[in-house]
């Protein structure tokens, strides 16, 4: 069973955004509007944070994509009083839209702030209705959604690779964030795949996993260059 | 005493099982805006049934039948052996099966039966370029959250009739089998498919 993991280069992104439009377009995530966006309700399933890093003059801007990071140990499963936030088998942290009720237990228990609830139906104005991926489902409002790693797309490939008898290709799948990826910092695949590329990239001594300390052991590792400011 | 209760208790249940219009929230109409996918119907999400006929048809399973444009009789086609695969023909490839257009029809009709009065209405649809507009028999709400694929289950050599029932029986196709998601998940573990969660809904 292969375990689902992405490895960020933060040396190579250049914090376009070209991951977050890629995202809300494949995953149909809605907007709220700046009102409620600005009491923080707005949904990026993964979102650019910006640091800089050292003393003017000497300034470096540093980017870092954050997305759900499927834990292996997800402080978010535990707290789900109706399983809806659960481990699959394949490494992914699945969020079950039918079962959640919204008790938004595992949005506080996410130290990452990957998670996010549906204060609203989600609606676009006419004809934006169009470009809706039929692929992935509309959350109504009172659930929790996040970062699903494009499970309809690693579902897709696996349906595909059983039909064709042979296991998936590794760079077969690609979430939509690492497909429009102009500086190819992400790279997503089986962890448990020596060969594979996101394997040897989780190996590297640039490697580093976010919030390390909370013991949640994420799926994402982040490289990056390591400096003496 | 205890009796006034136990009435006033099931009235209680009842209405809640029914859904009363009263719980109906007052953003209706924002929740109608609730954008559909491609080839879904359109339902208001919401436990309550809109009228109590229609919660206790529910209850007793009883569907509205279907009602299609045009009267195509499924027991005539796969009592002459045509496959069933012939007219769904998306059914290997992918999620889809497929309601096939008048195009398909044609394809055997322009000699077989010609002269029946029902296929000469089909023939002078498919001259007008007309398709008939087919209603849905089978389906998900949005709000279950399926993404059904009818491809692994034809490799998986799961007969049409378990899960369309004896449709070739029949003349109008009729929702015969119940999809729910005990159906589904009791095939799933006889035959070692994986329960998982997000097998299905995601």
């Amino acid at each position: 069973m292969p375990q689902w993991g992405m490895a960020v280069d933060l040396d190579r992104c250049t914090g376009c955004g070209g991951c977050v439009v890629a995202c809300h377009a494949e995953n149909n995530i809605s907007t709220v509007g700046d009102e409620q966006a600005a009491v923080g309700r707005a949904k990026h399933w993964l979102r650019i944070e910006r640091y800089w890093e050292g003393d003017f003059p000497d300034v470096r801007l540093k980017f870092r994509p954050v997305m759900c990071q499927q834990c292996d140990n997800a402080p978010c499963e535990p707290v789900c009083p109706t399983y809806a936030s659960h481990h699959t088998d394949d490494g992914l942290n699945a969020q079950v839209y039918n079962r959640c009720i919204g008790t938004r237990y595992c949005a506080n228990a996410c130290p990452y702030n990957a998670r996010f609830f549906d204060f609203f139906n989600p609606s676009w104005d006419k004809p934006l209705q169009l470009q809706l991926n039929p692929d992935v489902s509309l959350r109504e409002v009172g659930v929790m959604e996040k970062c699903t790693f494009c499970v309809q797309r690693i579902r897709a490939a696996g349906t595909q690779a059983k039909a064709e008898e042979r296991d998936v290709a590794d760079g077969e799948i690609q979430p939509a964030c690492v497909q429009s990826c102009g500086a190819r910092a992400l790279v997503f695949g089986d962890l448990e795949n020596p060969s594979s590329e996101v394997s040897r990239l989780s190996r590297s001594p640039r490697g580093s996993k976010l919030l390390e300390d909370t013991g949640a052991q994420p799926s994402v590792t982040y490289l990056s260059r390591l400096t003496q400011v | 005493m205890r009796f006034v209760v136990t009435v006033a208790v099931c009235l209680a249940a009842f209405v809640g099982s029914v859904g009363c219009r009263v719980f109906v929230p007052a953003s209706a109409e924002v929740d109608s805006s609730f954008p559909i996918l491609p080839g879904q119907s359109r339902e208001v999400f919401t436990t309550a049934r809109p009228t109590v006929a229609a919660a206790v048809n529910d209850f007793f399973g009883r569907r509205p039948i279907a009602e299609q444009p045009f009267d195509f009789p499924h027991d005539i086609h796969v009592g002459k052996q045509v496959a069933c695969t012939l007219c769904h023909s998306g059914v290997a490839r992918g999620p889809v099966a497929g309601i096939p257009g008048v195009s398909t029809c044609m394809i055997c009709h322009r000699v077989i039966a010609a002269d029946q009065p029902r296929i000469q209405q089909l023939t002078a649809l498919s001259e007008q370029g007309i398709d008939i507009a087919w209603k849905r028999v089978y389906g998900f709400v949005p709000e279950a959250h399926v993404r059904f694929n009818h491809a692994p289950h034809i490799r998986a050599e799961v007969e049409c009739a378990t899960c369309h029932g004896n449709i070739g029986e029949q003349g109008i196709a009729q929702r015969n089998v119940d999809h729910s998601m005990g159906f589904c998940v009791n095939c799933h573990n006889e035959n070692d498919a994986s329960i998982d969660c997000l097998t299905c809904h995601f």
